[in-house]
């Protein structure tokens, strides 16, 4: 059986090695995009980049045969199949397969190619529908899932677990890190199947050039949620790469929460929407509060750095530079 | 509930994974007695279920009307703690390019097998399929349980978003014709009929079997199971997995003495109360499975017997 209780620190060498190869899966998503960027920021001169069209990571053969070429030191896994409640409920199938077969190629391919380490990204929704708030490592599998991402959250399980089972079995270092919500550049703004952060932006954004009088906003206003740049996630990844080599997946959050009154009066004002905000309460709330407990990663020595008010309006300038000057 | 047709096309393809194993040959068997004329079957080297390529291949050549999947990597505690990476990885590789290529290719359904492992170490006695996913698994073969838990969404999955006919099928501890009778990693059953035959062949004046012999276990011979899967082929259709339990109980010293005089050993069976006794109850709630209409046939002393013979026929007489 694994030591699991023991030291999971190893002397880092990932920041010494500057000019390792290391491959980002998913380097054009929200988390990938914000990997690479940190990366680079650091130093980091060898970047190993595959597009889908390149390289189609649910195909084991092109998989392997990508990692037998390219012989990577270093693999950051945050390549997925992501989505909204809608896409869950309308595509499990999708949802499911597709993730455990990226999962299950990488992870194989990496350890068989002999990568050095490897970094599996996650969600929050790994977690019980129930778990207790702050949500800590060990609620993992103590209770049902949320049934709408339940498709989800069952193969990024199947991910963290086999990330340990090759710890065990092969004493390869792969560690898991699992996000709160994240936001920040390169999120998905569209109207329909956005997160509650970039959804209120852009609603509060096309408000403002529209001279409306109000936005409604659904619920009261009152349950609490957390939230991450993804510049402080990427920034955490590079640290986890470099100091952690644990068995146990760890959280990663801000440890700071607002509720969705607070965060839409924020967006409010960065945006700079000055027409009124109304609540529809006779709409639902949602789970009355998500937290994670990010006192492991606490205490490996990792704090946030960005500031909601900061990344808010850091996420509004790409937002106008990105989404809105293109559509025009 | 949906009219069943599985039973009226027994000039079908069905393409049975795993058909060499405990439970594959059992299926093989009992679908060869029910009149099916049209078996695919692959051994290891001639498919290897693991590569996706392979296995798409297979079946857009093959185009099966049917599979049941009871192809897995299975193995006991020492097996599953020693090689963890292979449990989890092979498994999952092999449900999701066997269900996936079968969805892609036009098979009309799949049964998914999998094992009581699935449920929480503390899941209430009897386990109902409701316990799936309420409480942490048992750490020794947590690896295959997240596998086999994967694969029951995944056919949860694929009926919801393509209305597409994928059961699971759960059961509990097996034994018969094929079951592994080695020496150190075969499960207690196929253990104790082991070592009481080698122990009356010696003259063996006792056998000493671990624990007090009071935790209860449950035993289904594998021809009942297979005689379930062709039941749930032709009349379930539902979203949930099905437990397939006997719904009886033995306590290890019941099983212990019925195998002894099976046997035919005439020695003392002696209890090493210092040893652990392991978990004390572990029986599935197979109401589910009643309540559509299937009972097992086979009893244990039945059971017993024409599983030593098998053994005497197949494993000591080979060795000879």
């Amino acid at each position: 059986m694994a030591d699991t209780t023991g030291s999971d620190m190893k002397p880092g060498s990932f920041m010494s090695e500057k000019s390792a190869k290391i491959f980002v899966a998913g380097h054009r998503g929200l988390v990938g995009s914000a990997i690479v960027r940190k990366l680079q920021e650091s130093g980091f001169t060898n970047l190993l980049l595959r597009t889908h069209s390149d390289l189609d990571l649910t195909n084991q053969a092109d998989v392997e045969s990508f990692f037998s070429t390219e012989k990577p030191a270093y693999v950051i896994l945050a390549a997925a199949k992501v989505g909204g409640i809608h896409a869950n409920n309308t595509y499990p199938a999708d949802f499911i397969a597709v993730n455990l077969q990226i999962q299950t190629n990488v992870i194989h391919s990496a350890y068989t190619n002999g990568v050095k380490k490897l970094l599996f990204l996650g969600s929050s929704c790994i977690y019980p529908k129930f778990a207790p708030q702050p949500i800590p490592e060990s609620a993992l599998l103590t209770g049902p899932l949320e049934p709408t991402n339940e498709w989800y959250a069952i193969a990024k399980i199947a991910g963290i677990k086999m990330c340990q089972a090759y710890r065990i079995q092969h004493q390869w270092d792969a560690i898991s890190g699992m996000p709160t919500n994240l936001y920040g550049p390169n999120d998905n703004f569209h109207p329909e199947n956005s997160h509650v952060l970039p959804a209120l932006m852009r609603r509060f954004h096309e408000a403002k050039v529209n001279n409306a009088e109000e936005v409604v906003v659904w619920g009261s206003g009152s349950p609490l949620r957390e939230f991450l740049h993804v510049d402080d996630l990427a920034d955490a990844c590079v640290f986890l790469m470099e100091k952690y080599s644990g068995f146990e997946h760890v959280n990663v959050g801000s440890g700071v929460e607002v509720t969705i009154k607070e965060l839409a009066e924020l967006v409010k004002e960065v945006v700079g929407f000055e027409g009124k905000l109304v609540w529809d309460c006779t709409k639902p709330d949602g789970t009355p509060r998500k937290l994670m407990d990010s006192s492991k990663l606490a205490s490996l020595g990792w704090t946030p750095k960005v500031s909601i008010r900061d990344g808010l309006r850091q996420t509004y300038d790409w937002y106008l530079e990105n989404v809105v000057q293109k559509q025009q």
